[in-house]
């Protein structure tokens, strides 16, 4: 027995010492990788993307990748980034953080410290985006963030921050407005909002925009994440005879919710859901139920730009999209991609990959993308943007709102 | 008038949540197996009735007739060739084995489907029935009443066959029954074999009420948690009894305290019956 206890300690000493070797020669392989790696990276710019590859939000993860891919795509086809005459193939790391904010920010630094990225796109929504800010200005790298829209994000100010959404107001009140316009006899609006960081700030900021036009708001309750049963809510909801429906959450909240509306006989002239119906797979899910819902985007693929950027048209974006993923694209995915547009578009202004130079270029950059006009305010968000307000009619999103790419009007009364 | 809809949905809600409930009890109580997949498989069977319905145009009714043999299978082949290797072990290691082969079979689903939310829409939808301003909805009336007389048939076949009778005989004394000549590693894969089968019908039944999706896995898995510990492990009166208690409080104490409440309230009387009842309303003591 000793003797076996003896000749394991031997072994895990011998053990120990090959680890040790090992290690050190991974140490020394490692530091060769590095000292090669400024050769490397005249080549490649390597753009580094936390992202929620897997847990709750992988849905979301998944098309923000599809957006970055794009990007990359298309640029590496068409021989990379020209910075200052040469020209620079692009490559995207991309780690996972589960869905959980901490580990965000923790991804965010390996990709700066460790993958030795130059640039970062920030991680999924305003939480977890504000979160790894800090991170990305502490190292003086430039941050574009393709999905944070609360104005809190861009209050602390920092100068390498830079996001693609305008505030939420800028949804709420063009569809407080059209409602007014369309629909003078609706005064009643309920808010059903999900108690989770933007489906709460966008039905507050609705609750302003209600009331700032003289609507009267008769409900307002928040909802948990993770509800599977929507009725008691709706029955009371029901109850206050509301005419103007507004309900906040995800695509699985809002299906089931319109389901159980239906369900409950719940009627109204108009039934606003956010984030949900600018996704095809809430029209999908929701069939019939989806008719006459209207809804706001930052982007739709309906609206019509010229851009300067590499995928030019809205229409080229559209149809490079549809050929990548048979699928049409919505802001999610539209955002991501613009987002590495506008790196792309600031780096050849700057002639360089220096990220001050970068910074400094994004900064002032004043362009027209398939996206939409793009100049970022001095917080660091975008101001440039007018958010489309559609309504899904005949299975398709229509856009209502503003009057320059209006599809058709909006229809009133939902069953 | 509200206060009776309230009551009525809380009710309806409850009888679906002892349907997500009642195979999961099965195989806690009778196993001793903490089945983490079991949430899957009711997905996995939303997905079935699903896929049945926009495929091949087969209602979900006729889907359960072939959900409820398949799933049997699966779980009788999962316990069989699985766990009944480890069945002998401490509760962790059968809990990290299924909660391994959940990671498995959810990431499957996830690269098969994708994380989309799709919905089994019925064409013409079966509407509403309305009585004096009273609503409810008939596909839930209809998912409830089958969920009933699933669970009736899961409770007769325990307690009046003879494999039935062999599964409470384990359960109650795993040796006794062993001496007594009953084969333990059939009467085990059989239990879960109807644990599966349970999910499996459920996930039929809720592809009509509930968006369907790899990431709902979790969220049923909760609840199938929470009724077990109200109701009594291993007892399907109690699961029944557990999942009505779950849907009313959750539905009234929506309506008194908030929505937003609904989801901890559940969690709360999960942490009060687990300190003060913790066999639960109509479990016996020492199967907790």
């Amino acid at each position: 027995m000793e003797n076996e206890k003896s000749a394991g300690i031997t072994h895990q000493r011998s053990c120990g010492r090959r680890a040790f070797l090992r290690f050190s020669a991974a140490v020394a392989a490692a530091s060769g990788v590095l000292l090669s790696a400024p050769v490397h990276a005249q080549e490649v710019i390597k753009f580094g993307a936390p992202l929620p590859i897997t847990g709750p939000l992988a849905p979301e993860a998944l098309k923000q990748q599809q957006g970055y891919d794009l990007w990359a795509k298309q640029v590496n086809q068409a021989g990379g980034i020209s910075v200052g005459g040469k020209k620079m193939k692009v490559e995207i790391v991309y780690t996972d953080y589960q869905s959980n904010t901490p580990r965000a920010v923790q991804a965010t630094e390996r990709l700066i410290t460790q993958d030795q990225v130059q640039f970062v796109f920030a991680p999924f929504g305003s939480g977890a985006a504000k979160a790894a800010s800090t991170v990305a200005e502490r190292y003086g790298v430039p941050m574009i963030a393709a999905t944070a829209s609360s104005s809190q994000v861009y209050d602390q100010g920092y100068k390498f921050l830079f996001g693609t959404f305008t505030p939420n107001d800028t949804l709420t009140n063009p569809l407080a407005d059209i409602i007014r316009q369309k629909a003078p006899d609706v005064k009643r609006v309920a808010i059903l909002a999900r108690n989770d960081l933007f489906p709460l700030a966008i039905a507050q900021e609705m609750e302003k925009s209600a009331k700032d036009r003289g609507l009267e708001v008769v409900f307002f309750e928040k909802y948990a994440i993770n509800t599977l049963d929507h009725s008691a809510a709706l029955a009371q909801l029901k109850a206050t005879n509301p005419q103007w429906i507004f309900a906040t959450g995800y695509t699985n909240d809002l299906v089931l919710m319109r389901k159980q509306m239906a369900d409950q006989r719940i009627e109204a002239p108009v039934v606003t859901m956010i984030a949900a119906p600018a996704y095809q797979e809430f029209i999908d899910a929701a069939g019939k139920g989806a008719e006459n819902i209207s809804s706001a985007a930052w982007w739709h693929p309906a609206v019509r730009y010229k851009g300067t950027d590499i995928f030019g048209a809205t229409e080229n974006y559209v149809r490079l999209f549809k050929e990548a993923y048979k699928a049409d694209p919505d802001y999610a995915h539209a955002s991501a991609s613009v987002s590495g547009a506008l790196f792309q578009m600031a780096i050849e202004r700057a002639g360089s990959i220096d990220r001050q130079k970068v910074r400094d270029a994004l900064a002032s950059l004043n362009v027209m993308t398939f996206w939409g006009p793009v100049r970022f305010g001095p917080t660091g968000q975008i101001t440039s943007l007018e958010p489309p307000v559609f309504q899904i009619q005949g299975a398709k999103p229509i856009v209502v709102h503003p009057a320059a790419i209006r599809q058709g009007d909006l229809r009133l009364g939902v069953k | 008038m509200f206060a009776l809809q309230v009551l009525v949905n809380g009710l309806v809600l409850g009888c679906l949540y002892a349907c997500i409930a009642a195979g999961f009890s099965l195989v806690w109580g009778v196993l001793n197996v903490i089945n983490i997949m079991h949430g899957s498989f009711i997905v996995l069977g939303s997905y079935l009735a699903w896929m049945s319905y926009s495929a091949i145009g087969l209602s979900p009714w006729t889907t359960l007739l072939i959900a409820a043999p398949l799933f049997f299978a699966v779980g009788y082949l999962i316990q069989r060739g699985i766990l009944n290797r480890v069945i002998a072990a401490p509760v962790l290691v059968t809990l990290t084995l299924t909660f391994g082969l959940d990671l498995i079979l959810n990431n499957s689903m996830l690269l098969a489907f994708s994380a989309d939310y799709r919905k089994l829409l019925l064409d013409p939808p079966l509407g509403t029935l309305a009585f004096s301003g009273l609503v409810v909805p008939v596909d839930r009336v209809l998912a409830m009443v089958l969920a009933l007389i699933l669970t009736l048939a899961l409770y007769i076949i325990l307690r009046h066959s003879r494999v039935g009778r062999a599964i409470i005989a384990v359960r109650m004394d795993r040796d006794a029954a062993l001496l007594m000549g009953v084969n333990i590693r059939t009467i085990y894969a059989v239990a879960f074999g109807l644990g599966a089968a349970m999910a499996g019908c459920a996930g039929v039944l809720l592809a009509l009420i509930f968006p369907i999706s790899p990431l709902s896995a979790g969220a049923y898995l909760g609840k199938a948690f929470v009724v077990c510990v109200l109701g009594g492990l291993g007892s399907v009166p109690g699961a029944v009894l557990g999942g009505l208690f779950l849907g009313i409080t959750e539905s009234v104490g929506a309506v008194v305290f908030g929505p937003e409440h609904s989801v901890t309230l559940s969690f709360a009387l999960l942490i009060v019956f687990l300190i003060f009842r913790p066999h639960g309303l109509l479990g016996k003591k020492g199967y907790e």
